[in-house]
């Protein structure tokens, strides 16, 4: 073959272009990537908007659920009055009977210009009874003194004080009634009724329905805590060992194949599927106990294992097989080289996979409705590690759903506050993420 | 560039190291090996010769199992190594492996120090005892690997950051720390430059001492370099077994005269 055989004949002669002119075609190609460009920034704008939406409502939500306001009272309780109170059938309702008494003879003695009577006290004030006499139980030293305390204020005070409650929308009920405004801004005057951070939100227990000022997400904590204790013990071992054999040892035929679908599979089965399987195998067949962390946590291992599985089988992949023949070729065994290279290369991966997994099992709410952490009021705190697992308590997302759901108006704000704490949470465990991806990616 | 040259080596008489018969290798439906009758001496390098695909690296590969790792792999036949079948049941391929180093295509150092890229085979075969006497190993290994100077004075230094001849001939430098007999060689050089090659290529020569080499190469000229025996391999037969200088000045088979000449490959 020869170069004239390709120019002679009657070959269209390419007319010369200037470079200084773009072609038709070249035009076409520029716009093309120009509109491309512009459909990815606009995707990601939109995502950030959505974001910031998402962020500041929330915040804009939440925070008030960190401050309270509170009633700060000056206190006396006798011993006489203490023996009486606790030797009636309603105790605390003795003790807040006492505690309005003493209010109301202290705003009659400094000369409020508004009307009030006992019921308008009792009004402002939550459910201080408990709080009085749980602190007169353990301190009986205190009896035949003045104690200064800072009591919760109820929710419509709250409500008023934070603009969920305005004078014209308040209807007057058994709650709260337009002349209680009138004391509220007096004694906000006075210096009785302050705002306080809420430290009780964070390390508290829940509540009744009726006490939304007391409610604190501490419990569901706790509970959550242990939930991730059993989901990592359970699931990082189990997904591990599950991953290296199928990946590294397990001969390919129809049966892994068949099993390798089933936790592609089982890594999209809604979670509520897993719930009711909890149900009926942990606590109707083997007879666990009802809306304990361990139940909760074993359900939330079954729903995280096909995560973690399918990120470290990936992570395996991606080590390269040059590693494997080096480990094979100096006469390692198979486990040695598994576990002595392939392993520590495919750490970074198994740990991200392993953390993403478990921040999805923090979050979730719906199999914990079936096993009964949804709706549970978790009063106290476990008293130790044994009981952490096994006595009944709620889980971060399970309190914030029970909270949503209540019909006061503060739970809703509390529900908020959950969420940002909830947040932080994932917010800590994704860090702790990147830290360990970081430090295992330097051995490399 | 010598290209033709051929070394003068004295060959001796030898005893035979590895002895294969009727060697058959199918992946899958695929016969990759076809009745390879092959003999390899003791203290001498032999080359593995032939176009790509011709199963020169899958025989290779039989002779420390490495096929065992790849499911759909069967290899059938006799291959002794000391009179001993490889493929017997009672062997642990683990065993072998100790006894029969290999060295990859790509030179592939563990993502580790130095040291511990070449104490690991000692380490896991339990050579040493203490310490001092692993030093000693690891020393052993990187001077006769020709890599001790440069590395010396870096030890904990990670033996991916070294340049590719210096990977390379720490990958023999492991490879010969667990003290094998037989040292594979799966085209070493493919993926050096000429003045790390001729590096490699010298370091073979003198591994030759200790040990029986097999070496795969793509390279006529290398073969031809390095090794006192070549064979051919075409479309998974061995063409033709001889002395190297042999083959490349007086081939009997055609089809070896054809490859050498450039004509088939």
């Amino acid at each position: 073959m020869s170069d004239a055989s390709l120019t002679s004949g009657a070959a269209p002669t390419r007319a010369k272009k200037s470079l200084m002119a773009v072609d038709v075609r070249t035009r076409k190609r520029n716009a093309a990537e120009k509109r491309f460009r512009a459909y990815g920034i606009a995707a990601i704008v939109t995502g950030m908007f959505f974001l910031i939406v998402l962020a500041v409502s929330i915040v804009r939500s939440g925070l008030p659920a960190f401050s309270h306001t509170v009633v700060s009272v000056e206190f006396n309780l006798t011993e006489e009055q203490f023996a009486d109170a606790e030797s009636q059938l309603f105790k605390t309702k003795a003790y807040e009977a006492l505690l309005i008494e003493e209010i109301r003879s202290a705003l009659v003695a400094r000369g409020l210009d508004v009307e009030f009577d006992s019921d308008a006290i009792a009004r402002l004030l939550g459910k201080p009874g408990g709080t009085l006499r749980e602190h007169y139980r353990a301190n009986e030293q205190d009896l035949g003194q003045p104690v200064r305390f800072e009591l919760a204020a109820a929710s419509r005070v709250d409500g008023y004080l934070t603009g969920r409650v305005t004078r014209d929308t308040l209807q007057d009920s058994r709650f709260l009634q337009g002349s209680d405004l009138d004391l509220i801004d007096a004694l906000v005057d006075a210096d009785i009724i302050t705002r306080a951070f809420n430290w009780n939100f964070i390390m508290g227990a829940d509540t009744g329905v009726d006490n939304p000022g007391g409610a604190g997400i501490g419990a569901s904590v706790i509970g959550s805590f242990f939930m991730m204790l059993v989901v990592l013990v359970l699931s990082l071992p189990i997904g591990v060992a599950a991953s290296i054999y199928l990946e590294e040892f397990a001969p390919q035929n129809r049966f892994t194949d068949l099993i390798e679908v089933n936790i592609s599979n089982l890594a999209a089965v809604p979670s509520i599927v897993f719930g009711i399987l909890g149900l009926a195998v942990f606590i109707q067949f083997m007879q666990l106990p009802q809306s304990a962390p361990l139940v909760g946590g074993l359900v939330l291992t079954l729903m995280t294992l096909p995560t973690i599985i399918i990120s470290t089988r990936a992570s395996l992949k991606s080590v390269p097989p040059s590693i494997r023949d080096a480990a094979l070729g100096v006469g390692a065994s198979k486990m040695q080289a598994v576990f002595h290279h392939v392993l520590p290369l495919a750490m970074p991966g198994i740990l991200t996979g392993t953390i993403i997994g478990l921040a999805q099992a923090l979050g979730e709410t719906a199999p914990l409705l079936l096993i009964g952490m949804v709706g549970f009021v978790a009063r106290g705190y476990p008293d130790g590690v044994m009981s952490g697992f096994v006595d009944p308590n709620s889980a971060m997302p399970a309190q914030i759903y029970t909270w949503a759901a209540r019909a006061d108006a503060s739970f809703y704000e509390k529900a908020w506050g959950g969420i940002i704490i909830l947040l932080l949470f994932l917010l800590t465990m994704n860090i702790i993420a990147i830290i360990l991806r970081r430090k295992f990616e330097r051995r490399w | 560039m010598k290209d033709t040259f051929i070394a003068e080596k004295d060959v001796d008489q030898k005893t035979v190291k590895i002895a294969a018969r009727d060697v058959q290798v199918w992946y899958g439906d695929n016969h990759a090996i076809k009745d390879v009758n092959v003999d390899i001496e003791d203290k001498t390098v032999t080359a593995f010769i032939g176009p790509s695909g011709c199963g020169k690296s899958t025989f290779l590969r039989c002779i420390n199992r490495m096929n065992d790792t790849i499911d759909i792999c069967r290899v059938t036949g006799d291959i002794r190594i000391d009179g001993e079948d490889i493929y017997d049941r009672k062997v642990d391929p683990v065993q072998l492996r100790a006894k029969v180093g290999m060295v990859f295509q790509k030179p592939n150092p563990f993502p580790k120090s130095i040291y511990d890229n070449v104490a690991y085979g000692p380490r896991i075969h339990g050579l040493s005892r203490n310490k001092a006497e692993l030093d000693e190993i690891v020393e052993r290994a990187l001077k006769r690997a020709a890599i001790w100077n440069e590395v010396k004075d870096r030890l904990t230094a990670p033996g991916t950051g070294l340049s590719g001849g210096q990977q390379q001939r720490l990958c023999i430098a492991r490879a010969v720390a667990t003290e094998p007999e037989v040292l594979l060689m799966d085209e070493p050089c493919s993926a050096l430059d000429p003045i790390a090659t001729a590096q490699v290529e010298e370091l073979i020569d003198e591994l030759r001492q200790n040990y029986s080499v097999v070496i795969v190469t793509h390279s006529m000229q290398q073969a031809a370099r390095v090794s006192q025996k070549t064979a051919f391999f075409h479309l998974g037969h061995l063409v033709e077994f001889g002395e190297t200088d042999k083959i490349f000045t007086a081939p009997e088979d055609e089809r070896t005269e054809s490859y050498i000449t450039g004509r088939i490959g």
